[in-house]
């Protein structure tokens, strides 16, 4: 399908609306035919022929056909805008549908801005297209080749020179179609490139004042603005070679019919009324000719959005769901990963990973930075999936179950905390939303949140910036678990949840985590060692390779990487034991 | 103002006023010479344009009736080459006018951009970042159409009515007269209809505002939608915002197109008056009413209201873009509250000694953070601060750069209040890594040098070999030209860390702030960290705030702090013997151990 065909396809929808619009647009533009002449016929024959009885008649004519004309013109104005809109509306829908079931590897690709600029300015130029430029081509269209009929009823000849100008104008059009695209894809590109900038600058407000950048950030931003000024400017450069010729062949018009149409009259050829006539009509040969330019613009600005959405929304997702996937009401939790390996554009992140869990347990996982941890995880939501190797859960591969039956049964606290600017209360239970707050506060309390919550100016409705600014980063990590907790899941995956938590908020953490664990098989990375020294099974991630696995005990003895952490963390113990270790406990 | 979401329309805080239209008439100003040009080049092309028909009428009249076929072509070559001089017009015009706009344009921008860089971090929180955004690109642009073609077509359309009245009146005073009419008609209409065109366009433009907001969110939050399957609910969401959106368009929109069958029908009431009174006239014998005269008229009648429908284009995309308007002047004149003092001055070369005399905060009203924090941290020192989470330890540090104003106390550094010097040159002397590492799209060597610009290639690497990120940078694809992503989600969040943490150091500051710089970094990668650090500290004031023990026990000076108030201060092992709350916190971290009898 290409980018116009995918157009259509919404179109299609409101063909009823469009043909019936585009009848009332005949209806007017017969109209805006019929009055001049009405008013032609009141001077010549009322006021120059001094027939004074028909005047009445001819005014409640002009009076009743205007107000009809221009209700109709309201009319068919609202449906054209109406369709626009309704068009929009499923477009946008359908457009945020394929960008919300992209893979992470999308939005790796595509900057935030540019994805906007698509919903947004893009959705913009197709508005103006459907709403006003459609029926625009259509209605000079109608009066060109209503004057051209009249014209050829009253004198062939003439209107053959004036069918002369056509394929001067239609050539001109074509080449100006060509001239101007990539100039309008420029407009798009630079617009969509300011719309990033501004969008960073405000995300990132913080790193820039932090490092007093605010004059580089201005300088930066005058070349994007410039940028996209001159973008406009250079698009103005191109269009306006053609524009102004378009408006010159109309007016040529007009003299090339008093002159051929003057001299056939003094040659006997033609009468002097049906030059007349001619000239009554030339307005509506005019009028289209002028607009020709401008509706190719609009046009060009047209395709080049939809090209622009058309290329966004048909990169097909690598996470594809299933055809059939496997739909469980609730998995036991045994989780599995077989010679997994993982790689993204040549890179090995993961390596021959093998491991079983049984439901219920605890897995904790640590290494160094980039080791491949989150990525392990990743591949258990199917964020990515598997090179080689199969990742189970209660033994069926997660490639065969269905994407959000199996999203639904692991809840995630991210290690990149992202809250949504709406109340505490809406971030917990984001899962679900309709539960009640009692099921909040039950989670929150278990987060260890509950109690900041309260503190807070307007407890769980008070409402937090995006990415949960105003709180701190213990506190967004809190918020973030409970968010997790609450959804109930089967698999519980905690990336390096309370690393920005003070060790005895974490402590307390850790034994409301035991209360309900049990139910849950839960994953949990860190760097402390205490946040996973209590796990069923540790897991030891170097460059993407698992280099020691055991319980806490097994590892400790292995004296390797977990043993070394261990020590640089608590290889103290015993200096303090002796100086104070009769508070322990 | 309370803090905004997504989906609540923002309420306006300032009445619409003139006010604002001088303002843009303050943008506009700059360019009245280039904008007098563009107006009298595109007069005389319509006073052109105007004798067209008189000339053509003349072919008919006069040289068709005399047969004078040299005439007819003299006259035609003559319109031919008016035609030529009003395209080359058209031409300039299109020049012109679009660079017009697009200065002016690109000056409103770069005015609400550069105030925005000195809003406080506040102004960030309360709202939605999308919300921002919009004003800053989409409502500026909307700008575009009003500012290039509106104003000059309207000026030009000005005086071409102008020419037509002149006309008229010239024809015929009485007939004129009834012709103008039909203005105050208009004008009854058009201030019956503004009022409720404003509220709608306002709506509009806060539901354009809320839609970009729920975009931008569900873009960057959407991991956390997908994580969570609420894909469904989030579209919901949108649709509804759509949807609202939509309406509010259609309902804008219905108000303005009422403008034109208005002006069309009105037209036609006086041209139908200018008929029958003009006959009646006529009849009557009148002295100046001809049959040429009426014929005249009816003529100019129909010019007559074809500026004045341009014109009432002008007004209605006017009310559209007032309401764009107001919410950009909004922002430009969102007050400063962190800034220079008149006679600040350049605070020069610091050694790093750090005071908090009395130092007391609260971001609101009778909800105090800090409590009197008194403090002194000398050149060279590293300060670790912790306490529980929300203790008031970030915001300690935030006062350090003079994020926010105090409330009471002093905040000295080398014994100069900060508050006396440019925050400029205070913060370019600090290296500070946040909480939250952002990274901008691009290169990770271009997110290092931000922290000094003049940095060479080989001082970039210097500092990431320091923080030990040189070794995962060479590993990826391209190495240091590898080219992240915002919010760097290429990377892991201890990889984005460790960035941010070289794009610290390589400020060369005198003071550093490690705000949980190292919370999501493993603990050998730490330890290696600390040591490159050690060298590097020597001559800095460093802050640190960190929940792994570990990472601060060697500081110089540490502080507890809890509900704003610096609870215990003193070296690790001070406290330690202490046995207060540090000794407690410490020793939570061995709790387990305990229970395991493991040591």
């Amino acid at each position: 399908m290409t980018a116009m065909q995918w157009f259509f396809s919404y179109l299609r929808n409101y063909r009823k609306q469009l043909i019936f619009a585009m009848v009332l647009v005949t209806f007017t533009c017969v109209c805006a035919i019929v009055n001049p002449q009405i008013s032609g016929i009141i001077v010549d024959d009322v006021i120059k022929g001094g027939n004074r009885e028909a005047l009445p008649r001819l005014i409640v004519i002009l009076i009743i056909s205007t107000l009809i004309r221009s209700i109709v013109k309201y009319c068919f104005l609202l449906i054209f805008e109406k369709s626009s809109q309704g068009l929009l509306y499923t477009m946008r829908d359908y457009v945020y549908r394929r960008i919300m079931r992209q893979d992470f590897n999308f939005y790796n690709n595509n900057r935030t801005g540019d994805l906007m600029s698509r919903q947004t300015g893009d959705m913009n130029a197709i508005r103006h297209f459907v709403a006003y430029t459609m029926h625009a081509i259509y209605e000079n269209a109608l009066l060109f080749i209503f004057a051209l009929v009249m014209i050829f009823v009253v004198d062939y000849r003439l209107a053959l020179c004036m069918i002369a100008v056509m394929p001067i104008s239609v050539y001109i059009t074509i080449k100006q179609l060509k001239a101007v695209k990539p100039a309008f894809h420029n407009i798009r590109e630079r617009f969509s490139s300011l719309n990033t900038f501004v969008q960073e600058n405000v995300s990132g407000n913080r790193v820039v004042k932090a490092f007093a950048k605010e004059d580089y950030e201005i300088s930066k931003f005058k070349k994007e603005n410039d940028a996209y000024r001159d973008s406009e400017l250079q698009a103005a450069q191109i269009w306006k070679k053609y524009v102004p010729v378009f408006d010159f062949l109309a007016s040529s018009l007009t003299v090339i019919l008093y002159l051929v149409g003057g001299i056939m009259v003094i040659k006997g050829s033609m009468t002097m009324g049906k030059l007349v006539m001619v000239s009554g009509y030339i307005w509506m040969l005019n009028m289209p000719l002028r607009q020709a330019g401008w509706l190719a613009n609009d046009y060009q600005r047209f395709v080049t959005s939809i090209e622009k959405i058309y290329a966004t929304i048909s990169v097909e997702p690598e996470i594809k769901n299933p055809e059939d996937g496997i739909v469980k009401k609730s998995f036991k939790g045994d989780v599995e990963f077989s010679n997994v390996s993982y790689k993204i554009s040549g890179e090995e992140i993961l390596k021959d990973i093998n491991f079983r869990v049984k439901a219920g347990q605890t897995v904790g996982i640590i290494g160094a930075t980039g080791s491949g941890k989150t990525t392990l995880m990743n591949l258990l939501c199917r964020f990515y999936d598997v090179t080689s190797g199969q990742v189970k859960l209660d033994g069926i591969d997660v490639r065969n179950i269905d994407l959000y039956n199996l999203r639904e049964n692991i809840g995630m606290a991210m290690q990149d905390v992202f809250l949504f600017s709406d109340t505490i209360e809406g971030n917990i239970a984001f899962g679900r939303p309709d539960c009640s707050i009692d099921k909040v506060i039950e989670v929150a309390k278990v987060a260890n949140a509950h109690d900041f919550i309260l503190d807070m100016p307007q407890g769980y409705d008070t409402i937090v910036g995006e990415r949960g600014v105003g709180l701190s980063g213990g506190q967004k990590q809190r918020i973030s678990l409970a968010r997790a907790l609450l959804k109930e899941p089967s698999i519980i995956i905690l990336d390096d949840t309370t690393s920005a938590v003070d060790m005895e908020t974490e402590a307390s953490i850790q034994e409301e985590l035991r209360m309900v664990d049990g139910k849950h098989t839960v994953f949990v990375i860190a760097h402390r060692i205490s946040s996973i020294m209590d796990a069923d099974l540790i897991l030891v991630i170097e460059d993407g390779r698992i280099i020691e696995s055991g319980n806490h005990q097994d590892l400790l003895e292995e004296k390797g990487y977990y043993h070394r952490v261990f020590y640089h963390q608590y290889g103290d113990f015993d200096q303090i034991s002796k100086n104070g270790g009769n508070s322990i406990g | 103002m309370a803090r905004n979401k997504y989906d609540v329309d923002e309420s306006l805080e300032t009445e619409f006023n003139l006010s604002h239209l001088k303002r843009l008439a303050g943008y506009i100003k700059p360019y009245g010479k280039e904008m007098f040009i563009i107006i009298l080049i595109m007069t005389v092309s319509s006073a052109l344009g105007m004798l067209t028909p008189v000339i053509l009428k003349d072919i008919l009249d006069v040289y068709i009736p005399n047969e004078d076929i040299r005439g007819i072509v003299l006259i035609g070559v003559g319109l031919l080459v008016i035609n030529f001089i009003i395209a080359l017009t058209t031409r300039i015009k299109i020049s012109a006018t679009t660079k017009l706009g697009q200065d002016i344009i690109h000056t409103i921008r770069s005015d609400i951009f550069n105030h925005l860089q000195k809003l406080p971090f506040s102004y960030y929180d309360d709202k939605p970042h999308g919300k921002i955004q919009v004003r800053v690109v989409n409502y500026v642009n909307a700008l575009s159409d009003l500012l290039s073609n509106g104003i000059v077509n309207t000026i030009t359309d000005l005086f071409s009515l102008f020419f037509i009245v002149a006309f008229m009146l010239y024809l015929n005073v009485r007939l004129s007269i009834i012709c103008l009419l039909g203005l105050p008609l208009l004008m009854i209409l058009i201030f019956i209809i503004k009022k409720k065109q404003r509220v709608a366009w306002q709506l509009q433009s806060n539901k354009s505002s809320n839609l970009n907001a729920c975009i931008a969110e569900s873009i960057n939050g959407v991991r956390v939608t997908q994580s969570f399957t609420r894909e469904e609910e989030s579209i919901e969401i949108f649709n509804n915002l759509s949807m609202e959106y939509s309406e509010s368009w259609l309902k804008a929109v219905k108000l303005n197109f009422f403008l034109w069958p208005a002006i069309n029908n009105i037209s036609i009431w006086t041209t139908a008056a200018v008929y029958v009174v003009g006959i009646a006239w006529l009849d009557k014998g009148l002295a100046g009413i001809t049959v040429g005269v009426l014929a005249g008229m009816s003529g100019y009648i129909g010019r007559f209201w074809a500026p004045i429908n341009t014109l009432a284009g002008f007004y209605n995309s006017l009310l559209t873009a007032i309401s764009y308007l107001e919410r950009i002047f909004e922002t430009i004149d969102e007050p400063v509250l962190v800034k220079d003092k008149e006679d600040a001055y350049d605070m020069g070369a610091i050694e790093g000694q750090v005071e908090f005399k009395d130092v007391s905060f609260s971001y609101e009203e009778g909800v105090p953070i800090l409590n009197k924090v008194n403090f002194k941290a000398n050149p060279g020192d590293t300060i670790a601060i912790v306490g529980p989470t929300g203790a008031g330890k970030t915001t300690i540090i935030n006062l350090i750069s003079r994020f926010y104003n105090l409330d009471s106390g002093q905040i000295t550094i080398d014994g100069i209040d900060i508050t006396d010097v440019k925050i400029a040159s205070l913060r370019s002397q600090m290296g500070v890594m946040l909480q939250d590492s952002f990274i901008f799209s691009g290169t990770i060597m271009d997110n290092i040098r931000y922290g000094n610009m003049t940095a060479s290639d080989e001082d970039v690497i210097r500092a990431a070999k320091t923080v030990r990120a040189h070794e995962f940078i060479i590993n990826l694809e391209n190495g240091y030209d590898t080219e992240v992503n915002e919010r760097g989600s290429r990377l892991s969040v201890g990889q984005r860390q460790l960035i941010s943490f070289a794009r610290a150091l390589l400020a060369d500051p005198k003071i550093l702030i490690l705000d949980e710089a190292t919370s999501s970094i493993d603990t050998e990668t730490e330890i290696l960290l600390q040591e490159g650090l050690k060298k590097l500290l020597v001559n800095r004031t460093s802050f640190i705030i960190a929940h792994r023990l570990s990472t601060i026990k060697n500081s110089t000076k540490i502080l507890y702090i809890d509900e704003g108030e610096i609870k215990e201060m003193g070296s690790h092992d001070e406290l330690i013997d202490k046995k207060g709350l540090y000794h407690d916190l410490y020793l939570s971290q061995y709790q387990f151990l305990e229970k395991d009898k493991i040591s």
